[in-house]
């Protein structure tokens, strides 16, 4: 009775609904993306609620409570001008994140703009490409932000466009490597024969193949941009102070390291956690999407 | 009735001696995240000393795991959890590793399925072979490089001494396994395991060497078991077979009895699938239906009974027991002929298409060409150049279907793909009238995995702007149904179907926009024997209610020539025999035909004996330099300086068929 | 051979060139002049002129490129702009101590890494799953671990709490002991994150091979686990752990300029840091130059050492 009742594009859509549900339901079922979530989860949460926790500013100083060991009152302690180094953890954080997701999004558009017309029409396009990547690919990543950032200057978009521009060549060439194996898969030959057009080909048959790999290595180049901005502003190249940086809170820590241990290495503890769920993270949407890996 | 016995009478041999090999209640287990597989589940047999064995059986019978538990070699993980492995009276499954280490290679040889990775790529021949028989024979390195040397020349290999030095790459899959073939003969083993050793190569390499295997066993005495998928090929040379079926040994008997008098339902359909020899009137093939039980989960009553036509009530309570059914000749089944009358119900007769002059040529290919140039390493260097298609004519009419065949690298791919105008010919021309479209061979990879099968089949449709959205969606429902396959799969993504069924929506595909001719790349290749049987019967049908024209390519003669019309035998890029199907099979008139048909095994094995024995010998020549005269000249029996010299061109041969042979006629 | 490596040669010449190029132009961009930066309020305008003038900057661009390019070809990189001293040299007397941290972190890497990377990938292998889960559990951690931070930890815990190494001090090549003393935690602390992923990747290469069907030939014709793993399954491996060493130098040359500024030793990267600091772009400029070569050159022979090793490689 039931089963009359419905018409049969109302029915296609429910499957594709319990469909995309199980998706996400397997994401969620996931070990690693569990352990990704737990770790975070409470990080993000706190993060973004941040205002509303009884913590002084990140910026506000207590001359009463100076270079403090971590208490009830200030959870991670204070530094030497009293500040409240979970509040300005936190608000390192935020700018971790920022600058971690700018770093993955900026990667991730142009390697797959530029990644599948280079694979896909090869000749002198992918020549070209492959030069200039070669160029950038030949310093090591740290260097090629220092030697960016002293040109462009300090600041959270220099940052952002200096990490980057390691990262842009490598997802080319991911995305390249994955359009060519794509390229002379058989559907894309049944769909040659009926002379569908290149566009059909690259949005129908070879981007939504490659977006799970490139999502994978995205949240790896979140959390490797990550720990290079920590690394640029701890050198003193990246987000300039008094802005609270995580690589920031670990310098200011390192004069008074035997004084008050807590300033540098527990703003240390938090990068760390943040590399590794996001390590998780990417580990489970391999495992999901990809059945061969779940040995 | 009186054969019905249960099989333990038969353990005590009658002159008292021990078995080379005897297994008992073998059971292996693989241990996986989602539930133990029960790969093996009580398999017994015993060989005697010089007895060559055949074990068949589709995939996932559980036939390699078999194999492989005999000498423990199988990776995690896999088990052996029950059973006794009795050589010569000496339980292999109580030994431990060391001890299992000296009957490995020295008392037991064994040969794999794939040739290409079955050698250490990194290792020369010489270091892979020499240690191993300065080990087990105990021989200094010098003497024991005199003995691979002297095995590998017996295997075949032109050139034993220098060759030895090779490093694996450096050879052909068929020289690789003659390899394979010499190192395991190297410790002088009493018996040899040989796990689908020619499954990977191509059809006049397989009798190659399934003849070598056959006279070096007879020659050193050893015993073997020869694990394969293909029951034609067990005709050729085992004195028994075992059918396997999800995990247990079905059938076991003579292989004239088996042939002759199959007794369980599976053997009998097995038999029925292959297309028969004799073709003088073509009858449906069995097909049968249904999937193999799921080795997960616990089986009650005979694990065939879903898929058997004769199944009864007692088929779903009690699993039967082998029982004897002739002298050595046991069955598992509880009915004493198997499927009986029902075994003959399915051989439906085809009756013949019609086909006249006055049939529209639908496809017409004229002196084609396709080369392949490579890159030259030095600028002023004359690239090489790959001559994949020489120059070939063929012309295909309405409801016609065209077989190519031959071995790989004959250029019968290119020929699919310049049909299709997936790539530019070099020269020639093709005329196709109406649409070219396409059945793959690799069914995993012919479909999108990110799109739902509506989309799949209907892609054709969109592209080309095909009526609305109600009336694709009615058009795909017609073509599910013409393949066989109900609307709910419509919903389904590919990684959800099994390999038969892919098969199928490739070819509703193929479909989808009415086509003249449909391209099938061996679009059988790479399934199971019984799934095979239905998408062969699904193509004939469809020839027949369509009217399309099929061009069917295939290594597989028997097949080819079952659904063709007309056959193409290509050779180096070159149509060497072209005729009407039946006759170019019943009477080949090139060398090649006739070696390649010799070549495939036939599932009879009285027939078997009669038939010419010796294979056709040598491997395709580099097509990179082709010879000036005929191409076949270096492979060919009849060649004469005459051959070599001059090329023989394509010339009537009778009224419906043209050979390239200067001593056809 | 001869052909590709002069194929590879020239390969590596332009990817240089680009490099210089990209170099070169993108220090012009930097808003000002390194005359202005350098000199302050200090000096009239004629004065600054002159300075430009001297040092070629009123020419063309591209006549300052080509002067670049000739200059290079004769390895003169200038002086720097405070000390005056020459570039070259500086970073000849810094380069000892940069390649002495390097060169202990590989050895320490692969001795380390390699053998607990082929335990983890047999233990894999045999199933046994506990072992390899906490192998490469701890290489994550490891792996992610900011090297800045665990120097810090490091230096606190060795260094201040325990007093094991001295934390400052004079380094020269000429005192090797004082020299061992000094760059052992750097070593370390740069080994933590290389062991890590080298360990990764012994395991994965290891695991691949060992599953191969030749491994189980090998097995077959009676040779042990053990012989079948060092001989076969390593042997096969090498090659993909090889060029793995090769690319994760950009790491490790990334590493020592981290630890060479936090342990103050005076090495390139410590150049490095104090050039950017002190806006002296010639400095800076050469260095980053100095990185690219290195790290082109190490893949290139990386390149060449897997080609001559895998034989199934034909020139």
């Amino acid at each position: 009775m039931t089963q009359e009742m419905i018409t049969l594009p109302a029915r296609r859509w429910s499957d594709l609904g319990t469909l995309r549900q199980s998706g996400l339901w397997r994401l969620l079922g996931n070990s690693r993306i569990q352990l990704a979530i737990a770790i975070l989860g409470p990080i993000l949460f706190l993060t973004i609620f941040r205002s509303m926790l009884p913590l002084p500013g990140p910026l506000q100083t207590n001359l009463q409570a100076m270079t403090q060991p971590p208490s009830l009152g200030h959870l991670f302690g204070t530094d030497r001008m009293g500040r409240d180094i979970l509040s300005r953890t936190l608000a390192g954080v935020q700018i971790s994140m920022f600058v971690g997701f700018a770093v993955a999004l900026l990667a991730l558009v142009v390697g797959l703009v530029m990644g599948t017309l280079s694979g896909f029409f090869g000749g002198v396009i992918d020549r070209i490409m492959m030069a200039i990547t070669d160029i950038f690919l030949a310093f090591p990543s740290l260097l090629l932000a220092i030697g960016l950032v002293s040109v462009l200057g300090t600041g959270m978009i220099p940052v952002v466009l200096a990490i980057s521009l390691s990262d842009v060549p490598r997802f080319i060439r991911l995305q390249r490597s994955m359009v060519l194996s794509l390229r002379n898969r058989a559907y894309i030959d049944a769909a040659r024969t009926v002379k569908a057009s290149q566009v059909w080909l690259m949005t129908r048959h070879i981007i939504p193949n490659t977006i799970a790999p490139l999502l994978v290595a995205a949240s790896i180049a979140a959390a490797n941009a990550i720990l290079v901005e920590a690394g640029l502003s701890f050198l003193g190249l990246g987000i300039m102070p008094p802005e609270p940086s995580l690589g920031n809170l670990i310098r200011d820590g390192q004069s008074y390291l035997e004084q008050a241990w807590w300033i540098s290495t527990l703003p240390g503890v938090v990068i760390l956690m943040i590399a590794i769920g996001l390590h998780f993270l990417s580990d489970g949407i391999r495992q999901v999407l990809d059945p061969r890996s779940r040995k | 009735m009186n054969f019905l016995r249960p099989i333990q009478a038969l353990n005590a041999s009658p002159t008292g001696q021990t078995s080379l090999l005897e297994v008992r209640d073998l059971h292996t287990h693989f241990l996986t995240d989602g539930g133990t597989v029960k790969a093996v589940n009580g398999v017994s047999f015993e060989i005697e000393r010089g007895e060559r064995i055949a074990i068949v059986g589709e995939s996932g019978s559980g036939k390699s795991a078999m194999a492989m538990s005999l000498l423990r070699l199988l990776a995690y993980p896999g088990k052996v959890v029950a059973g006794q492995i009795n050589l010569n009276g000496r339980d292999l499954n109580r030994m431990s590793e060391r001890q299992l280490n000296h009957i490995r290679g020295r008392e037991v040889g064994t040969i794999f399925q794939d040739p290409m990775s079955s050698l250490d790529p990194v290792m020369k021949i010489a270091d892979q072979m020499i240690p191993p028989i300065m080990r087990h024979l105990d021989m200094n390195s010098e003497k024991a490089r005199a003995e691979a040397i002297g095995w590998l020349d017996r295997v075949g290999i032109p050139d034993a001494g220098r060759r030895i030095d090779a490093y694996p790459f450096e050879m052909s899959g068929g020289m690789r396994q003659r390899v394979m073939i010499a190192m395991a003969l190297s410790g002088r083993p009493k018996l040899m395991i040989a796990d689908e050793p020619t499954t990977a190569l191509d059809v006049t390499i397989q009798a190659q060497i399934v003849e070598l295997l056959k006279e070096l066993t007879s020659e050193t005495g050893a015993g073997m078991i020869f694990i394969t998928h293909d029951l034609g090929l067990v005709a050729r040379f085992a004195h028994k077979v075992g059918v396997m079926y999800a995990g247990k040994l079905v059938e076991f008997g003579p292989v004239k009895d088996i042939f002759a008098r199959p007794c369980h339902p599976y053997t009998q359909s097995l038999l029925d699938t292959i297309p028969p020899v004799d073709q003088a009137e073509r009858r449906k093939l069995a097909q049968i239906p249904g999937f193999p039980p799921d080795m997960k989960l616990p089986l009650v009553g005979c694990a065939f009974k879903d898929r058997c036509a004769a199944a009864h009530e007692r088929c779903f309570v009690e699993a039967p027991d082998l029982t004897l059914r002739g002298p050595g000749h046991r069955a598992a089944c509880w009915k004493p002929e198997g499927l009986g009358e029902a075994r003959r119900k399915d051989a439906e007769l085809v009756p013949p298409m019609t086909h006249s002059e006055e049939d529209r040529v639908v496809v017409e290919v004229f002196n084609l060409h396709k080369h392949f140039t490579g890159r030259s390493v030095l600028p002023w260097k004359v690239p090489p150049t790959v001559r994949a298609v020489n120059g070939i004519s063929l012309n295909i009419r309405e409801g016609e279907t065209l077989g190519i065949v031959g071995e790989s690298g004959c250029g019968k791919s290119t020929v699919a793909r310049l049909l299709l105008g997936l790539d530019p010919a070099t020269s020639g021309d093709i005329y196709v009238d109406g649409m070219a479209q396409m059945v793959f061979q690799d069914p995993a990879s012919s479909f999108n995995p990110k799109m739902m099968l509506a989309d799949i089949i209907q892609e054709p449709l969109v592209v080309t702007g095909w009526g609305n959205r109600m009336e694709r969606a009615a058009r795909t429902r017609e073509l599910l149904a013409q393949v066989g396959l109900d609307e709910s799969y419509m919903s389904r993504y590919p990684n959800q179907l099994s390999g038969g069924q892919r098969q199928r929506i490739a070819i509703a595909r193929a479909l989808a926009l009415k086509p003249s001719v449909v391209v099938a790349d061996e679009p059988t290749s790479a399934l199971d024997v019984s799934v095979r049987a239905q998408i062969i019967n699904l193509m004939v049908d469809l020839k027949r209610q369509l009217r399309v024209s099929f061009v069917f390519i295939s290594h597989d003669l028997l097949t080819v020539s079952y659904i063709s019309d007309k056959i193409a035998v290509m050779y180096l890029g070159e149509v060497v025999e072209y005729g009407a199907a039946d006759e170019v099979f019943r009477n080949p008139a090139h060398p090649y035909t006739q070696a390649l048909i010799a070549a495939v095994p036939v599932p009879d094995p009285v027939a078997e004996e009669a038939r010419m024995k010796k294979p056709l010998s040598g491997e395709l020549p580099s097509p990179l330099d082709l010879p000036s005269g005929c191409a076949f000249a270096s492979r060919c029996p009849r060649a004469t300086d005459h051959c070599r010299a001059e090329k023989p061109l394509l010339q009537a041969y009778s009224k419906s068929r043209e050979a390239a042979c200067h001593y056809a006629n | 051979m001869l052909t590709y490596s002069l194929k590879r040669l020239a390969q590596l010449f332009v990817t240089v060139l680009g490099v210089v190029t990209l170099v070169f132009f993108t220090m012009r961009m930097i808003p000002g002049d390194p005359i202005s930066a350098m000199a302050g309020d200090n000096l009239s305008g004629a004065a600054l002129d002159q300075m430009r003038t001297q040092m070629g900057l009123n020419e063309s661009l591209l006549m300052q490129y080509l002067t670049y390019l000739g200059s290079l070809a004769v390895l003169d990189f200038g002086n720097t702009v405070t000390t005056k001293l020459p570039i070259i040299q500086l970073i000849l007397d810094a380069l000892p101590v940069t390649v002495s941290i390097a060169v202990g972190t590989i050895i320490l890497t692969v001795l380390i890494s390699i053998p607990l990377g082929t335990l983890a990938a047999y233990m894999a292998h045999k199933g046994h799953k506990t072992l390899d889960n906490a192998i490469t559990g701890v290489a994550m951690v490891l792996d992610l671990m900011p090297s800045f931070w665990t120097s810090l930890v490091c230096l606190l815990i060795f260094s201040l709490a325990l007093g094991w190494f001295p934390a400052s001090g004079t380094v020269t090549i000429d005192d090797p002991v004082q020299l061992m003393r000094r760059i052992a935690l750097p070593v370390l602390v740069l080994s933590m994150a290389q062991i890590a992923t080298m360990a990764r990747i012994t395991r994965t290469s290891v695991l691949e091979v060992l599953s191969e069907d030749y491994v189980r030939t090998a097995r077959s014709m009676g040779w042990s686990e053990l012989r079948v793993l060092f001989r076969h399954a390593l042997k096969n491996a090498a090659l993909p752990i090889v060029t793995v060493v090769g690319l994760s130098f950009g790491n490790l040359l990334n590493g020592t300029v981290i630890v060479e500024f936090i342990f103050t030793l005076p090495g390139i990267g410590n150049l490095l840091v104090g050039g950017i600091n002190s806006r002296d772009y010639q400095m800076v400029q050469t260095l980053i130059l100095f990185y690219a070569l290195i790290f082109v050159i190490i893949n290139f022979a990386t390149d060449l050492v897997y080609r001559v090793f895998d034989p199934r490689v034909q020139f």
